[in-house]
């Protein structure tokens, strides 16, 4: 009754080859994304700068990583070091007077070339051995940042973004921000969505299954797994300086540490490698999952007057958190992404239930 | 097709998760002052936040039991961010939506991360003896609010306090074994300065955060033979720091630390062995005080205490007792400036920023904050660990505190130059 | 160059080394059978401490029983998480199972400094602080039993695995179907193998919690006991005793040598110095198999 598929027929192989071919998805993905355009006008503050923002800047990055996990098959457990090179490299720029559209390509462009660094490890070892190399890296990433002073900034260890214009709007509140990131999103997403079918998504895809076959039949694995990182990589810096510039308005090494990466990765495994979707909906559960197991428990001791000591309150989500991640990869190995499929498929035959898709 | 029991599990949590986000809770209209008490339990501090929390909590539950200041009660909303910016400025925002005057992060980063929000948004923002060192510049700070011996001052305190039992640091060798985080590296300037103007040797150890493995530093302190060694470090780093230290031969009454030192640190190490152990002390501790011995009587003697009754009187429980006096003594300093304000942060802002010679019942020091100098006088004592307890060796003093400012000046004018 | 001072630096650092050897002994553990790295391992060594801590403290036993215990209890907690959670994850790709181990390893993070309360707790085996002089050296004591203890453990599991039922856990390791059709009871094996990984790594929780008191922090040893396993070989227990040696060497000497030069925190950077280095050069590790993939 919703996803009305009768009727549809294709002329040609334009139309039927475009992303949407329904006509209810087509309504539902432009629905959904003007409702992010003016959401700074029918939500709070709390709303905007405490759970959009962060939101679509942390999808926006799960996508660069879900390109390189999904599209071609390399685990990367060092995302966190990348985005901090962008967003150093911007802020210094920034603050040495350069526009900010050109800072952030130039944070883009100084991740892009470390991240190819990154990539070597790939080319030498795949799988377990591979994530511990980038995990290496992200280690010495994270000590080269901290312990040159010229980069870390000062004896506060803190720099600040000075303020600056976004194509001739100032970048100051919590509207502009939040437009500069949902604008960097949507050309990322856009990205995204076209590779599958082009010929670099397809040499990735060949790459992912069995590299040495890709080699046999004619696709370098080599300038094609160089080639993701660098990609990735780029989309990584270019996130880490709208992190820096439009939510964290200052930088400082701690804040792009281990942690950060590996909830990157969570957030694309559990939203389901590969998936576009995906992404979103992973960087929701885990950047929201730990604030609302918070409140629900602080919400249910309030109620119910349950003596929970505050450190036993302070610790549940963490539990939870780490249960969710468990729970996920037990039951659900694709990810939200296929949940949200089966939903879909359900209600694409709904009411005639008896039908298969 | 039919939907499976999973998808259909999945999906009514999502709905639910939806559900649970915050739509703002119904706020009572009544006489409320809302303190947003966001902590880290979880992550890096809590070898502190809870101890200092309960401390915090108890008072105001005491200042409640009394009637509360002007009638109004003081509301302490507590919450997790664990270390973590996202989180933090969620929760900041959240608060800032139930209307909190002043927050209380009690952790250097997110301090860092909030203080342009904080600053913005007009709400004030403590930082206990951590944060921004150069906040204690009232000028260039305005709404954040340290209100307490910041580390460069206790730096200065305890070189001073080394002078005094020396009689003269001339030739003389001090190391620092401190953690390698910018908490860790704050007061190297002012160890530095002083040793050029006091003519000490200085010698510094970074050790890896958190500081559970430091088997090769302090061998290297022992070869160096050190006069006095001053250890700066927080929870674990501070107690293998002494193990270590133990183990090396090097002696405990030449040893000291900055505030972050506590009897259940000395436990873990060992009462006995480490006897003698310096530490920096912003306010008194024990049970003696005045204002604890109310606590133990009113708030949990009645059964309302925050936590476990073994904890009151601990160094970070006095801690917490101190801010919490500071902050009651802001709100009744901003009543008397402006009696029928609205309750906004501008206006705490003016009631913390006038305190004058504040001991809370000899508690602490006398406090003094002025427009320009929030950190209030900067004065504490050193004490010494006797296997029981810590016994103050000094009285309340303040030393250094030109070089400190200066120092200050020069950061927050750097702060001034760059930021917004 | 201050020989003794490097000469201090190596003893003690090759004794560190092999405490943290003893948490890789138990990632190479199960590397062997199960095919995957556990990101957890620190993590059960926190439990483990925690456990020990709980039982001593909370109960108040004699520390001798408390250590028996708890490490009976851990070799049940091993046993059930390969039951519970690995055994689902038998087709899946390789990082699925690493995520898991991940994920175990935050839930134990929260769970037991909720439970057991988040400040740090003294766990005390009964190793006295003096310190120990050989000539001019100064060594460590509680390093020094530590070492000790954790090199005797590593070679009773190495002992373990050339004996009857190590010749399964091997043959296990070597093809499972195989295994399976000769009649070796691979699902015994593995969880046999998990449980012998949260002993030891118990053993290593219990002393370096008796080094630094029981706290979230122990679960940081992954990240040296993973560069030690992988320098070792992911599959090799002996290995993991050279590779412990070096790293700890190398760590002390970083510290002692390039500190002063570059101003702190070289110890983390050597660990991942040397994973780079060795997947770069030699990616299976000093005494690693060659892992043929077979197209």
């Amino acid at each position: 009754m919703f996803y009305r598929r009768a009727g549809i027929r294709h002329t040609t192989y334009r139309s039927e080859r475009q992303l949407w071919p329904l006509p209810f998805d087509r309504t539902l993905v432009a629905l959904i994304f003007a409702l992010l355009v003016v959401a700074p006008l029918l939500v709070g503050d709390l709303y905007l700068a405490g759970y959009l923002l962060p939101w679509v800047i942390w999808s926006t990055a799960a996508l660069g990583l879900n390109f390189l996990m999904g599209g071609a098959g390399q685990i990367h457990l060092g995302y966190g070091a990348v985005m901090a090179i962008g967003a150093y490299t911007s802020v210094h720029l920034v603050r040495a007077g350069t526009p900010l559209e050109i800072a952030m390509i130039g944070g883009g462009l100084a991740s892009a070339a470390i991240g190819i660094v990154f990539g070597a490890a790939a080319l030498r070892v795949k799988g377990l051995y591979l994530a511990m190399a980038t995990l290496a890296m992200q280690y010495i990433v994270d000590f080269v940042i901290s312990h040159v002073p010229a980069i870390s900034g000062g004896t506060q260890a803190t720099i600040q973004v000075p303020p600056v214009r976004f194509l001739g709007v100032p970048v100051v509140g919590n509207a502009a921000t939040y437009y500069m990131a949902l604008a960097v999103g949507t050309i990322v997403t856009l990205f995204m969505l076209n590779i599958k079918r082009t010929s670099l998504g397809r040499a990735l895809a060949a790459v992912r299954e069995k590299d040495y076959a890709a080699e046999v039949i004619g696709v370098g694995t080599l300038r094609y797994k160089l080639l993701a990182f660098w990609i990735s990589s780029f989309i990584g810096g270019v996130v880490g300086a709208v992190l820096a510039v439009c939510y964290l308005r200052s930088v400082s090494p701690d804040q792009f540490h281990i942690e950060l990466s590996i909830q990157l990765v969570a957030m694309v495994i559990v939203g389901g490698l590969g998936s576009i979707l995906g992404s979103f909906f992973g960087a929701a559960l885990i950047l929201f999952a730990p604030i609302v197991f918070n409140n629900i428990i602080g919400g249910l001791s309030d109620a119910l007057a349950l003596p929970i000591s505050t450190d036993l309150r302070a610790h549940v989500p963490l539990v939870l958190y780490g249960a969710l991640i468990i729970g996920f990869l037990l039951w659900e190995p694709l990810g939200l992404a296929k949940i949200y499929a089966n939903v879909r498929d359900y209600f694409l035959v709904w009411p005639f239930r008896h039908a298969r898709r | 097709m039919t939907l499976n029991r999973r998808d259909f599990v999945a999906g009514a949590a999502a709905l639910a998760a939806a559900a649970a986000l915050p739509l703002g809770r119904a706020l009572a209209q009544d006489k409320v002052i809302r303190f947003g008490m966001l902590h880290d339990f979880t992550r890096v501090y809590t070898f502190v936040t809870a101890e200092y929390s309960q401390g915090q909590r108890d008072y105001l539950s005491l200042v409640n039991e009394r009637g509360g200041i002007n009638g109004y009660k003081l509301v302490a909303e507590v919450s997790d961010h664990g270390n973590d910016v996202p989180r933090a400025i969620e929760t900041y925002e959240r608060l800032k939506q139930q209307g909190a005057v002043l927050i209380d992060p009690l952790s250097t980063p997110v301090a860092r991360a909030l203080v342009p929000r904080a600053m913005q948004d007009q709400i004030n923002m403590l930082t206990t003896l951590s944060g921004r060192s150069d906040a204690a510049d009232g000028s260039v700070f305005p709404y954040v609010m340290p209100l307490s011996p910041n580390y460069w001052t206790q730096a200065g305190i305890l070189i001073d306090f080394f002078r005094q039992q020396d009689k003269d640091l001339k030739g003389k060798k001090i190391v620092v074994v401190h953690i390698d985080t910018p908490f860790g590296r704050e007061p190297l300037p002012i160890f530095q300065a002083l040793g050029q103007k006091l003519g000490y040797e200085l010698q510094t150890f970074p050790y890896t955060p958190p500081g559970n493995d430091q088997a090769a530093i302090w061998p290297q302190v022992r070869r160096a033979r050190p006069d006095w060694v001053v250890f700066w470090g927080a929870g674990v780093g501070q107690t293998v720091a002494l193990s270590e230290a133990i183990r090396n031969g090097v002696r405990m009454d030449r040893v000291a630390s900055s505030v972050w030192l506590s009897e259940s640190d000395m436990e873990v190490v060992g009462k006995n062995e480490t006897k003698g152990v310096l530490k920096f002390e912003a306010c008194a501790g024990g049970r003696e005080p005045k204002l604890i011995q109310d606590i133990l009587k009113d708030v949990v003697g009645k059964g309302k205490g925050a936590g476990p009754e073994a904890k009151v009187g601990t160094s970070y429980y006095n801690i917490g007792v101190m801010m919490g006096a500071i902050l009651a003594e802001g709100v009744r300093v901003a009543f008397q400036k402006n009696a029928n304000g609205p309750i906004t942060g501008p206006w705490l802002n003016e009631g913390l920023r006038a305190i004058t010679n504040f001991t809370a019942e000899g508690l602490m020091p006398g406090m003094t904050s002025t427009k320009t100098d929030h950190q209030g006088g900067g004065r504490g004592r050193v004490v010494r660990w006797d296997g029981a307890k810590f016994v103050p060796v000094t009285d309340w003093f303040s030393a250094n505190q030109d070089l400190v400012w200066d120092e200050i000046r020069k950061s927050s004018a750097e702060f001034k130059a760059s930021g917004k | 160059m201050d020989f003794f001072l490097l000469g201090e630096l190596a003893i003690n650092g090759a004794l560190v080394g092999l405490m943290y050897a003893l948490v890789a002994a138990g990632i190479t553990l199960i590397y062997k059978t199960s095919g995957l790295a556990n990101l957890a391992q620190g993590a059960i060594a926190m439990m483990g401490a925690y456990l020990t801590w709980a039982v001593a403290s909370g109960l108040g036993a004699p520390m001798a029983l408390a250590v028996v215990l708890a490490l009976v209890m851990m070799f049940v907690v091993g046993l059930l998480i390969e039951r519970l959670a690995l055994r689902r994850m038998a087709g899946q790709p390789v990082i699925m199972a690493i995520m898991l181990t991940l994920g175990l390893e935050i839930m134990l993070r929260g769970l037991l400094p909720g439970v057991f309360g988040s400040a740090v707790k003294r766990l005390d085996v009964g190793i006295p602080q003096a310190p120990v002089f050989a000539g001019e050296f100064l060594i460590n004591r509680a390093t020094l039993y530590g070492g000790v203890i954790s090199a005797v453990v590593i070679i009773i599991s190495m002992l373990i695995f050339n004996s009857r039922f190590g010749v399964f856990m091997r043959a296990v390791s070597d093809d499972q179907t195989a295994s399976w059709s000769v009649g070796i009871r691979v699902e015994r094996a593995i969880a046999v193998a998990w449980g012998l990984a949260a002993v030891t790594a118990t053993v290593a929780g219990i002393l370096w919690g008796s080094n630094q008191g029981v706290d979230w922090s122990l679960s940081l040893l992954l990240i040296k006991a993973l560069a030690i396993a992988i320098l070792g070989g992911l599959d090799s227990i002996p290995g993991v005793l050279v590779a412990g040696l070096i790293v700890g060497v190398a760590e002390s000497l970083a510290t002692g040598i390039f500190d002063p030069i570059v101003g702190g925190g070289t110890r983390d950077v050597v660990a991942s110095v040397i994973i780079l280095l060795t997947l770069l050069i030699k990616p299976h590790g000093l005494f690693g198999r060659e892992h043929i993939e077979r197209v």
